[in-house]
């Protein structure tokens, strides 16, 4: 496991608890969604992975390290990376190459290594050749691969993304969920929190928080087809499943509730070729 | 074609641009401590002389190397009359109350608004030929020497570049915030300049609100990125001056103390 923790509760102001009672494992390699409307804690859990908060109540432990001990939290950092919402508020410096190299300098990297490695990480978001330019001359999508390249230059285990795609177009979207598949298949493990829920679809993993609370984990399939289990959570399933469902409604039985588009044409077909 | 605002990197090739961004901002101290040391009209002769031929040697275009001293006027304006009627001279010409205009308040006045407005210039000589990132860099290698009396220079190093980063950014949303509240029926155009100075006070709030909700957000994005003290760090490399470096550094110098030395006293 290279997360794993149990009874982890957080309170902010000292009363109201933003998470309760939570216990989560999250294995290596691993790609995990998790869902959840606004104020569900989402965030509060995450920041719990890289000690951006302190763990008051609980235990955790995160690729080896005990969070109760605080001698390691740095060291636990450059293994646990973490992309924000907001691709403006993340850049330190006035150039994409000198804000790469931030996080290998708090890391005390070898000065000679740092332009190597700076150029590794952007080839790997497929910024290559912007090295010089400044952060706010870029698109949005843009930043959040520069942002993104600056947690990969760190060489991570785990990459987590808190809305990393909420403040973008959807082109600016596609790219950075390419990237997630990609350091996915390379074996990276993956924590992405979202409001969107087709984002969730291609997850190994999905958990569904509300009020501080794990409300489910499972596959994307037994989560986001179970319309109570999603109501609860006050979301929305994705498209294909609401459809699903208002055909039956209407009398019209496909064989299995779809996932996606491509799903659901293939089980329209499916009906349409039976009859 | 659009004008070039003021102070903005114009990219090129001249003497000016290929200077090191340290030896340009201490060549910049000590032509600003040239201007101000400028006392007869011919230590002013020698500061513009030097202005002249700096735009010459950069190449740049003339109109927005100039520029600052558009966009200020009602500034120089209000600059000029504190000077021209709270400096108490000899030769009164008139006097309003507490106001007093004489011939030295003037020639105060004159004096002061000249100066900002050289200094200004040579200012935007440096950022035009000079990248943000330059002058950052340049300024933390700059205030190094002053960590012997305390000054914890990593830190505002540190400091400098981030402040320098957020500018655009903060820029842009104080525009947003502008056309929000246009939107609501806000002015900010009106002609009285005091109405105009009140109506930005409401801007003034949600910028700042927003500037901190920002900074509170890159506090931890830095920390996720592994940041614990400026002093833990990798060194960034140190560049060696080349030789034109201290020639400019040199000539500078001089011309600092021609004005001092000769110029100063001459009537
Ligand atoms: N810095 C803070 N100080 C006080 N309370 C906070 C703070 N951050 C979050 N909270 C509260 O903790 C609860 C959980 O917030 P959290 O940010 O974890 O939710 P979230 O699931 O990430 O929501 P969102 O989708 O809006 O990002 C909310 O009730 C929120 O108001
Ligand atoms: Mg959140």
């Amino acid at each position: 496991m290279l997360v794993e923790g149990k009874n982890i509760s957080f309170s902010y102001d000292g009363f109201s608890l933003a998470l309760r009672d939570v216990a989560i494992k999250i294995e290596k390699g691993e790609f995990l969604v998790i869902l959840g409307a606004n104020g569900a804690g989402k965030s509060t859990l995450v920041k719990h992975f890289n000690a951006l908060l302190p763990l008051e109540q609980g235990e955790l432990r995160v690729a080896q390290i005990d969070l109760r001990d605080e001698k390691d939290i740095w060291l636990l950092r450059r293994l646990c990376g973490m992309v924000f919402q907001n691709p403006d508020n993340q850049f330190v410096s006035s150039t994409v190459e000198e804000d790469i190299a931030f996080g290998l300098e708090n890391y005390e990297a070898p000065r000679d290594e740092i332009p190597e490695r700076v150029r590794a990480a952007l080839a790997l978001v497929e910024m290559g050749g912007y090295e010089k330019r400044a952060p706010d001359t870029l698109s949005g999508g843009q930043k959040q691969r520069v942002a993104l390249a600056g947690v990969l230059a760190l060489e991570p285990e785990i990459i987590i993304f808190d809305e990393a795609t909420a403040m973008l177009d959807p082109s600016g979207r596609q790219e950075v969920l390419a990237i997630m598949d990609k350091l996915h298949k390379a074996g990276k493990t993956i924590i992405a929190i979202t409001h969107y829920v087709e984002e969730a679809v291609a997850a190994d993993k999905v958990i569904l928080m509300q009020k501080g609370r794990i409300l489910a984990c499972g596959s994307p399939e037994a989560i986001l087809t179970d319309l109570d289990l999603m109501k609860a959570a006050e979301l929305l399933p994705p498209l294909p499943v609401r459809l699903y469902h208002d055909l039956r409604q209407a009398g019209v039985h496909l064989k299995n509730c779809p996932l996606t588009n491509e799903e659901l044409v293939k089980e329209i077909w499916q009906l349409k070729s039976k009859t | 074609m659009k004008t070039l605002p003021a102070g903005q990197y114009i990219p090129g090739h001249s003497f000016l641009h290929q200077l090191d961004a340290r030896t340009k901002i201490l060549c910049l101290f000590l032509l600003i401590a040239t201007v101000i040391g400028a006392l007869s009209l011919w230590s002013y002769a020698l500061v513009l002389a030097v202005i002249a031929l700096l735009i010459l040697v950069s190449r740049l275009p003339v109109r927005p190397a100039v520029a600052p001293v558009r966009g200020i006027y009602r500034f120089l304006l209000i600059v000029f009359l504190m000077n021209a009627l709270f400096f108490g001279g000899e030769e009164v010409l008139a006097s309003w109350g507490i106001f007093q205009l004489s011939r030295e308040g003037i020639r105060q006045g004159f004096r002061v608004v000249g100066n900002v407005l050289l200094i200004l210039i040579l200012g935007n000589l440096l950022t035009m030929t000079t990248l943000p990132t330059q002058v950052t860099t340049a300024l933390e290698s700059l205030i190094k020497p002053l960590k012997f009396i305390g000054v914890p220079t990593e830190d505002v190093a540190i400091i400098i570049s981030i402040a320098i980063q957020f500018i655009p950014t903060l820029v842009e949303e104080t525009e947003l915030i502008k056309m929000a509240q246009i939107a609501r029926g806000a002015r900010f155009e009106s002609k009285k300049l005091l109405e105009r100075a009140a109506s930005f006070i409401p801007l003034v709030v949600p910028v700042f609100i927003s500037a901190f909700r920002r900074a509170d957000e890159l506090a931890l994005a830095m920390e996720a990125r592994g940041y614990r003290n400026a002093k833990n760090r990798t060194r960034r490399k140190k560049e060696p001056l080349a030789p034109h470096d201290y020639c400019a550094l040199a000539v500078c110098a001089f011309i600092c103390l021609v004005q001092f030395l000769l110029l100063r006293n001459l009537v």
